[in-house]
């Protein structure tokens, strides 16, 4: 080795490819597989085995529900296809796994300029249901701004991340600049509830970017006055906060959710010998929850809540030992906005927050969110993937740890 | 430039050109306060070549993560708190939800409370879904007024439904605005008809209500149920069982017998009736299991229409007040003196002419009876000044033990909730005492004692704790034994000669062979027992010959009527009733009534000075 002349870079003399990493296709996967976080992993599948469970209880109530002259559906009919769902966001997800940092960076970056310009076209062309423009049908029917979330989130991590190069950028003001624009876009459909979450997510980013405590009451400020303008300009989200406040009439889905979940005691009623769940609006995608509870039992319900907790922390614990500022950014990003939708809707379920058009990540069953939710898991798991053979830099004192 | 490029991507080239660095690490200081625990290695910007520029730039950097993950610790810590939140919200709900108890289409057919009949299966109490009236002022959702007709209207068709509701308190109630019950029993028909009003602030809750087909009868025993909970009688003591889904279907079977009930209430409530009492109490106990037949407290209240009138009147003078009951003591004084050999010779006689002088304390008998009496003479005139001297023979002691294995000292035996517990004086009993409780005063006890203690005198001398349960055959208690057989047969003469030659012959019944003692107990008042205000007890068994049944009678404050001749003493009140309802109650028992049967009172007989041979 001793003989190999350090490399000077020269006009016209590109570096001589040193040491050829293995390359064939098992060998990867073995790296991969030493390289992913591998609790992480299990407990998404967990997740995702309970949520299979899950629409498999809730299914014959919706399915039974759009049951109409027109037709009627089989009971299954939508465990069957959110199991296909599944299976489509598992290749997803599995496949999102393998790629590396730059190429997510880059085609982050892309994808969000992409969505972005669908998110233009869904108010456009968007397909309508329940009163909102969200979907954008070619060929497939889907939800831009779900796929939008992950991409926007890296984008804005990469954004943020210029500030080691020259802490001069306004990266927070371009960063603020991106979640306007997109803001803007999904209040035109009207989806107050992703409107919070891009926003929510977006400002524990610049958060840990560093942004200074003054500033953080001033932005938190403006949040709550845009949640007012929001509230005074906004007919559904003012229903939904009048009801949560003024405690709701007897019988609107807030009710029925609270009687569901209470229906089945500590241990549940058994897997489809709930009764509570027929009468509730959307218990197969916002009010799983609930119907958990009600055939599984309030504890498997403390389960789920202790499963999102325990996959949040553990992404935390490991960005505590991260040492790339972008990675630390994204990743932190990506779990907040994942964590943040599955507490948003646990507490929706348990009445201690308004109700809000938001599905429970991994569980509830929708052909968008599944896959988009796989999509954001995976990006994920590249994100963190370690080589587990390399020291890092973590916190002072966390080195003699290692 | 070139060398530069293999540098470490963080260092800028923008940097590396030459900018100030002082400006950069001023906005470092600036930007990152969290930095606080990690003090900041500022270089002197002095030096402006490209190594010495990386140094503040590897410092930010380090900074910048430093600050990045003392705020994911933070991030962590809010999901926790977001967590800790959701999982104590999901207990609370787990704790303080009520119960679902129906599950299944089986169970929803159940009644939502298991019914309670009498020991040959006629229904006492039984559930069924009704209807409620539920007033809701903000069922229309908006800020106008509740009703669409206006409160007046609202109740003049109300009224024309339930003819008995008030159309001006109606009306109040309605303009009022405030939520609550209008009614709490409608009939389907009825709630139909209040539906036809179109008013949608009158709501109609099915509600599961408790129906006592039978009115008032036997209202003590029974209870009633508010709001799913059973209070003051059975309903109350059996409450787990008639509550459990397991046994919802299975009706319970009480000890009682509804015809025996009816009897005694009704013989009861004309007996006091008669003499103008403001109560009355009666027990029918079968002497060989324990099982109570029939129980009485009056006046009754009717456990479907629960009002303040109905409330008051709760209180069950038969387990829950005590009373000193007088002579109807004085049998147990003797049965116990007769157990310990205290009088071996039944012929023999205590002076009765002279009060006993105790101290200031003075015992004497209502009237003269004689110079010289016997123990049957005794108890046939009910001498209080003999039954003294047999108890001072007995002495403190040896009284004290027989009444408390009697039960006389503590809460009587039986599963009804309220029971009172006797006046028992504790400790070591003055002459004094043993003399006055064997005439029944300075001990008070409930009816249900006396008629457990006059059932163990009887029936061979076994005590038993009385049910209200059915017992199945042969399932009675062991029970513990008292009295010695002999001492209960003769006091079977004894009962039996008092009924045919003694106080309580208006007690008796002709073919029923009744024996029974009269006791005429002074209530205690301000400043000593009151002459005038009694409690009259008649407390007998039948057939003697043959013990199956004890009746107790017991009237509060007679007052003297033409029907009692104008007395207040048991024998003229309370006795009269027992020998009204032995007649009525005695077949449906199985005791028919035989003049061919008889105890034999031959060896007493010559014994009896004057009477009737």
């Amino acid at each position: 080795m001793s003989a190999a002349r350090p490399y000077v870079p020269r006009p016209g003399i590109r570096q001589a490819p040193t040491v050829q990493f293995p390359r064939t296709r098992r060998q990867r996967l073995r790296i991969w597989w030493q390289e992913i976080d591998r609790p992480l992993l299990a407990m998404v599948l967990a997740l995702m085995a309970l949520g299979a469970l899950a629409v498999a209880a809730a299914s014959p109530a919706s399915a039974r529900r759009l049951s109409g002259s027109e037709g009627t559906l089989p009971d299954l009919y939508f465990f069957y296809l959110h199991l296909q769902f599944q299976l489509l966001g598992l290749v997803v997800l599995i496949a999102t796994s393998f790629l590396s940092l730059p190429l997510i960076r880059r085609g982050s970056i892309v994808l969000t300029g992409i969505m972005l310009l669908m998110l233009v076209l869904v108010p456009l062309i968007g397909s309508e249901v329940n009163g909102a423009r969200r979907w954008l049908n070619l060929g497939i029917r889907f939800q831009p701004s779900e796929f939008l979330k992950p991409v926007f989130l890296i984008t804005v991590a990469w954004v943020l991340s210029w500030r080691l190069r020259d802490p001069d950028l306004p990266v927070i003001g371009v960063s603020a600049g991106l979640l306007a624009l997109v803001v803007g876009l999904l209040m035109l459909q009207p989806n107050l509830g992703d409107a919070i979450l891009f926003t929510g997510a977006w400002f524990v980013l610049v958060l840990l970017a560093g942004l200074p405590l003054k500033r953080i009451g001033m932005l938190g400020g403006a949040g709550l006055a845009a949640l007012i303008v929001a509230y005074l300009t906004y007919d559904n989200a003012r229903h939904r906060i009048d009801s949560f406040l003024g405690g709701g009439t007897a019988y609107d889905q807030v009710d029925l959710a609270r009687r569901t979940i209470m229906n089945g005691g500590w241990t549940g009623s058994g897997l489809w010998l709930g009764r509570r769940k027929m009468m509730l609006p959307e218990a197969h995608t916002d009010y799983i929850f609930s119907v958990i509870g009600e055939e599984f039992g309030l504890l498997v319900c403390a389960g789920v809540v202790l499963v999102y907790l325990a996959i949040v922390l553990r992404v935390v614990q490991r960005m505590i030992g991260e040492d790339n500022l972008f990675t630390l950014l994204s990743a932190t990003g990506l779990i907040a906005l994942f964590g943040g939708q599955a507490f948003i809707n646990m507490l929706v379920n348990l009445q201690l927050f308004p109700s809000k058009g938001m599905t429970l990540p991994l569980v509830s069953y929708g052909g968008s969110s599944t896959i988009a939710q796989c999509f954001l898991v995976g990006l994920l798991l590249a994100i963190t993937r370690r080589n587990p053979f390399v020291e890092r830099e973590g916190l002072p004192g966390m080195e003699h740890q290692r | 430039m070139t060398a530069l490029a293999a540098a470490p991507r963080f260092v800028a080239p923008r940097f590396a050109s030459g900018e100030p660095s002082a400006h950069a690490t001023g906005t470092t200081a600036r930007q990152f306060p969290l930095n606080a625990p990690i003090p900041l290695p500022l270089p002197v910007p002095a030096l402006r070549s490209a190594g010495e520029t990386r140094i503040p730039l590897i410092d930010r950097r380090r900074n910048l993560l430093l600050t990045a993950k003392a705020r994911i610790l933070c991030l962590g810590l809010a999901f926790l708190a977001l967590a800790v939140v959701a999982v104590l919200r999901l207990a609370w709900l787990g704790v303080v939800q009520p119960a679902s108890t129906e599950q299944s289409m089986a169970e929803a057919l159940l009644p939502p409370r298991a019914e309670l009949t009498d020991r040959n299966g006629v229904v006492l109490a039984r559930a069924f879904p009704a209807y409620a009236l539920w007033y809701n002022p903000q069922a229309l959702e908006d800020s106008g007024p509740p009703l669409v007709k206006g409160a007046r209207q609202v109740a003049r068709e109300l009224v024309a439904i339930f003819p008995d509701m008030d159309e001006a308190e109606l009306t109040r109630t309605l303009a009022s605005g405030k939520r609550g019950y209008l009614r709490r029993r409608v009939l389907p028909e009825d709630a139909n008809r209040v539906l036809e009003i179109g008013e949608l602030a009158l709501e109609l809750p099915q509600e599961n209500d408790r129906h006592y087909p039978q009115g008032t009868l036997a209202a003590h025993v029974l209870g009633y149920v508010k709001d799913g909970e059973g209070h003051v009688g059975m309903e109350d003591a059996l409450q787990a069982r008639l509550a459990d889904p397991a046994h919802r279907n299975e009706p319970v079977a009480l000890s009682i017998d509804a015809r025996v009930q009816g009897a005694l209430e009704d013989e009861l409530s004309r007996g006091m009736r008669l003499v103008d009492a403001v109560g009355g109490a009666g027990i029918v106990l079968d002497v060989d299991t324990g099982e109570v037949m029939a129980m009485a407290s009056l006046p009754a209240f009717d456990p479907n229409h629960m009002d303040a009138a109905a409330q008051a009147l709760v209180f069950n003078k038969v387990t829950n007040q005590v009373y000193e009951l007088g002579s109807t003591f004085k049998p147990l004084t003797v049965a116990a003196a007769i157990d310990a050999g205290v009088i071996t010779d039944i012929s023999r006689r205590w002076q009765a002419a002279r009060p006993l002088q105790m101290g200031r304390f003075r015992i004497r008998d209502s009237h003269f009876i004689g110079a010289s009496l016997n123990a049957p003479e005794a108890l046939m005139h009910s001498s209080n000044i003999v039954t003294a001297q047999i108890a001072d023979e007995l002495g403190p002691a040896r009284m004290k033990d027989a009444m408390a294995r009697l039960g006389f000292n503590a809460r009587p035996y039986i599963e009804l909730p309220a029971r009172g517990f006797p006046i028992w004086p504790s400790g070591e009993w003055p002459r004094l005492r043993a003399m006055t409780v064997a005439y029944g005063h300075g001990v008070a006890v409930t009816p249900l004692h006396l008629a457990a203690a006059y059932a163990t005198m009887v029936n061979g001398g076994i005590w038993r704790p009385a049910t209200l349960r059915k017992l199945a055959p042969g399932q009675a208690p062991q029970g513990r034994r008292v009295f010695k057989e002999a001492t209960s047969a003769r006091m079977n003469q004894l009962l039996r000669l008092i009924s045919t030659r003694g106080t309580g012959r208006k007690g008796d019944a002709p073919g029923f062979r009744i024996g029974g003692k009269t006791g005429s107990a002074e209530k205690p008042g301000a400043g000593g027992y009151r002459r005038t205000t009694l409690v009259a007890t008649f407390a007998a068994a039948f057939p003697m010959d043959n013990p199956r049944y004890v009746v107790i009678a017991m009237l509060d404050e007679p007052k003297g009527t033409a029907a009692s001749s104008f007395q207040r003493t048991a024998a003229w009140n309370a006795a009269p009733i027992v020998g009204r309802l032995v007649p009525r109650i005695g077949p449906m028992l199985g005791v028919m009534p035989d003049d061919n049967r008889e105890v034999d009172l031959s060896d007493l007989n010559p014994l009896i000075h004057g009477g009737k041979e």
